[in-house]
């Protein structure tokens, strides 16, 4: 199976080096009218099918991975290194992208299977799909390049074979391990493809902006899998790190959320080029920046260019992701010095209050987090390279800056929406804020008679404006839906939340980013929840008791476990709120055979008002009791429902639009529009009044 | 087994990529007027966007006229253009 999973990364390699060279032939023999002597479409067309190929290479190579995990082939070196007998089954399967070689596979495999997406259907434009699947040629062609030379996946152990492999490295043992990491990775890799079509979309100076509808669900998939990574690591971070929190400003945490911020700013603005044809040089090197900021991602992930919590895969392949980043940002910039005249906008910013320009707010706000983002995680190597010693920074630093820059995009997700395309004015502004104003200035008045008092500390302040800022924001798109939903119910006479469905319906796309908004409103109360945290740290013997916030703990027992994978410790607490029993907990400490490494196994009890967090820490030397350490995180559930609300969100906006329907069978004309097209048909001459 | 399994990919691989059938598809370069019916169907659809929120009392009326006065111009302009080309396309196969 070595030999097969060899044979099929080097066919890999030769098919997709054939698409791109092949590909590029035919499209500058079309773009310059030559080549009538060997139809140029017959040749783009054998690379079309070489990148659909390539799948089904990169496919086998990552079968006879996989094949390798389960038959406990440890001549390979990669499972010998992330895999052991005693290894459950999905673990097994989780090893493909547990190590370095296994996660560039995992790239090019997903990147291969993109592909092959973009390239069966080429129909949709077959000259620009051709662009963009040469651009995604070259993408893979260095992927597999890196598998076949750079961290071969199939490579053999040196001597004698040992009997059993060394494990997989315990932080990776947990269910969300074996889903966090693809998700992660179909949102990193799928910028590939937005990307490849912005490109060819400017190589071949494509009119209009149909390549933005194309991308568009592109687009909105990949940002929902990006995101859902994020969230399925901070969930993970949460349950098996330990120390209480969710997000630790992890350089490789980071390396994730620059791509999605500039995603999130890119998803936003096409809209203005799609609506207005502004934005386009903006949008451009939007959607480059993002492309960029994935690859620096795999890098940091991979490369160990800087320590990381993830320090899971380290090696010396970073020489060769800088070069290939140094020849993307070659390739780009030649591109659109070449082409940028073809970027000229169709109209200007005509007032600082208007749609526009919160959208504008917006990016720039998204910019400068992610760029603030960026500068602290390069800032070990920046001041190693200035002054010769590394210095790190931390979590406050990030705070400081990321809490009003999030409160501002909180700000920002409730007016955008109500304000009007060009200009609004002071009238319209004044009628449509002032119920979501009132309602803000209500919450916080409410929340400091309840006790949070804003100049307690900086953090109660903070959350104090999160409050009242998301109480705002959802007023606000409740009114938008309510609003909307009263026009359907005056046509139709449907009642109001069959109004709102049929509302839904008829805009996915904006209806659902309504929603997506709604659950970014939520996250952000859950977070905002982090300013009221508390923590407890004690020893417990039998029967000691603990008592934190509402919460008691009574130690029952404390004892020790045994299987073929691990040996446990754990202690079991009964918790009691008040005098009412709530459940038994057992915090527990693993250590793995394999590896000879320990890892914790929290204990959540969470409900939508706070979690309560129990780690077990170990045993005391002293007196030989566990070491129990609490902690009551408020509000964290909150997350996990907001993240949840996003995916729902967007799942709305992929559906198709109800309107979009009807007006195509309708043979493309609306009641609303019929004015334009007879004042047309008058400028043209030949209107019928 | 391996030797076989490599010669059965390579193979089928091989005979996918290079038979291609005679008529593969065309790579078509998008005209002037196919670029217009785009941009109508975005105008429009801002139009019926623009229409709806103001039954919806989120402008003013002012506001509201003004905007659709500025579309339906840009509408009328795109439909004069395309009429214009259409015309001149239609004269081209006559004579021809």
């Amino acid at each position: 199976m070595p030999t097969f999973g060899s044979f099929a990364l080097l066919l890999a390699l030769v098919l997709c080096a054939y698409n791109l060279i092949a590909g590029a032939i035919a499209l500058r023999q079309m773009a310059v009218g030559r080549g009538a002597q060997y139809a140029p479409e017959r040749l783009a067309e054998t690379a079309r099918r070489a990148g659909i190929a390539s799948f089904i290479a990169v496919t086998a190579a990552a079968f006879a991975l996989v094949w390798c995990s389960f038959t406990n082939d440890f001549s390979v070196a990669y499972i010998l290194h992330h895999s052991n007998r005693a290894l459950p089954g999905a673990y097994k399967f989780s090893a493909l992208w547990s190590g370095q070689e296994g996660s560039l596979l995992l790239w090019a495999w997903l990147l291969a299977a993109y592909g092959f997406v973009l390239r069966a259907r080429h129909k949709v434009d077959v000259k620009l799909t051709a662009y963009a699947s040469t651009i995604l040629a070259g993408i893979q062609v260095f992927f597999v390049l890196l598998l076949n030379f750079a961290a071969p996946p199939f490579a053999l152990v040196q001597g004698a074979v040992p009997t059993d492999g060394f494990g997989l490295n315990p932080l990776l043992q947990y269910p969300e391990m074996v889903i966090h990491p693809p998700m992660l990775y179909l949102g990193y890799v799928g910028f590939s493809v937005p990307f490849a079509f912005a490109l060819g979309a400017l190589m071949m100076r494509y009119p209009g902006e149909k390549w933005i509808h194309i991308t568009r669900r592109w687009t909105m998939v990949t940002w929902l899998f990006l995101t859902c990574g994020i969230f399925l690591g901070a969930h993970w971070a949460y349950s098996v790190l330990g120390w209480g929190g969710y997000w630790g400003w992890d350089p490789v945490e980071n390396a994730s959320l620059m791509p999605w911020l500039t995603g999130t700013a890119f998803l936003h603005s096409v809209m203005m080029q799609e609506k207005r044809g502004m934005m386009k040089t903006w949008n451009v090197w939007l959607i480059f920046t993002t492309f960029l900021l994935t690859l620096l991602g795999t890098d940091l992930t991979r490369s160990g260019l800087v320590s990381s919590v993830h320090a899971f895969a380290q090696s010396s392949i970073g020489d060769w992701f800088h070069a290939f980043m140094f020849l993307v940002l070659a390739v780009c910039l030649y591109t659109y010095f070449r082409q940028r005249d073809h970027l000229q906008v169709e109209h200007h910013l005509e007032s600082l209050v208007s749609r526009e320009s919160s959208f504008l707010f917006n990016n720039l706000v998204l910019l400068a987090a992610c760029f603030t983002i960026l500068w602290g995680t390069l800032f070990p190597i920046i001041s190693e390279y200035v002054q010769g010693s590394k210095v790190t920074v931390g979590a406050p630093f990030y705070n400081r800056v990321a809490l009003p820059i999030g409160l501002f995009l909180l700000f920002l997700t409730g007016i955008g929406p109500v304000l009007a395309w060009r200009s609004t004015s002071l009238k319209s502004i004044r009628r449509n804020f002032i119920l979501p104003t009132i309602v803000g200035l209500v919450t916080a008045i409410v929340l400091m008679i309840l006790g949070i008092h804003p100049w307690q500390d900086q953090g109660t302040f903070y959350s104090l404006v999160a409050f009242s800022l998301a109480a705002m924001v959802t007023t606000a798109i409740f009114s938008e839906f309510l609003r909307g939903a009263r026009v359907i119910q005056r046509h139709t006479g449907k009642n109001i939340v069959a109004s709102m469905l049929q509302l839904t319906h008829r805009n996915t796309r904006r209806y659902g980013g309504y929603i997506v908004h709604l659950g970014v409103v939520i996250i952000l109360i859950g977070i905002a929840g982090a300013a009221f945290n508390q923590s407890k740290e004690q020893e417990m013997g039998y029967h000691d008791t603990m008592t934190l916030g509402p919460y008691r703990l009574v130690c029952q027992s404390y004892t020790q476990d045994s299987n073929a994978n691990y040996d446990s410790e754990y202690a079991l607490l009964d918790v009691y709120k008040g005098n009412q029993f709530i459940g038994r907990m057992a915090p527990e400490r693993r250590f793995y055979h394999a590896s000879e490494q320990t890892s914790t196994m929290v204990a959540n009890h969470s409900t939508l008002e706070r979690d309560l967090y129990v780690v077990y820490e170990g045993r005391s030397q002293e007196t030989d009791k566990p070491i129990i350490k609490v902690f009551i995180n408020p509000l964290v559930a909150w997350i996990w429902i907001g993240v949840m609300v996003i995916v729902f969100g967007t799942l709305v906006a992929l559906t198709p639009n109800l309107e979009a329907a009807m007006v195509a069978r309708r043979g493309g004309h609306s009641p609303g529009v019929i004015a334009a097209d007879s004042k047309a048909s008058h400028a043209a001459g030949g209107g019928q009044g | 087994m391996t030797l076989a399994a490599c010669a059965a990919l390579l193979i089928g691989i091989f005979a996918y990529v290079f038979y291609v059938p005679r008529a593969a598809e065309e790579q078509h370069q998008k005209t002037r007027l196919e670029f217009l019916r785009e941009r109508k169907d975005v105008v429009y659809e801002n139009l019926r966007d623009l229409n709806f929120e103001y039954s919806a009392g989120k402008y003013l009326e002012e506001e509201y006229l003004a905007q659709r006065a500025l579309l339906e111009n840009e509408a009328a302009e795109m439909l004069a253009e395309m009429e214009t080309l259409e015309s001149m396309k239609d004269t081209d196969s006559t004579i021809a």
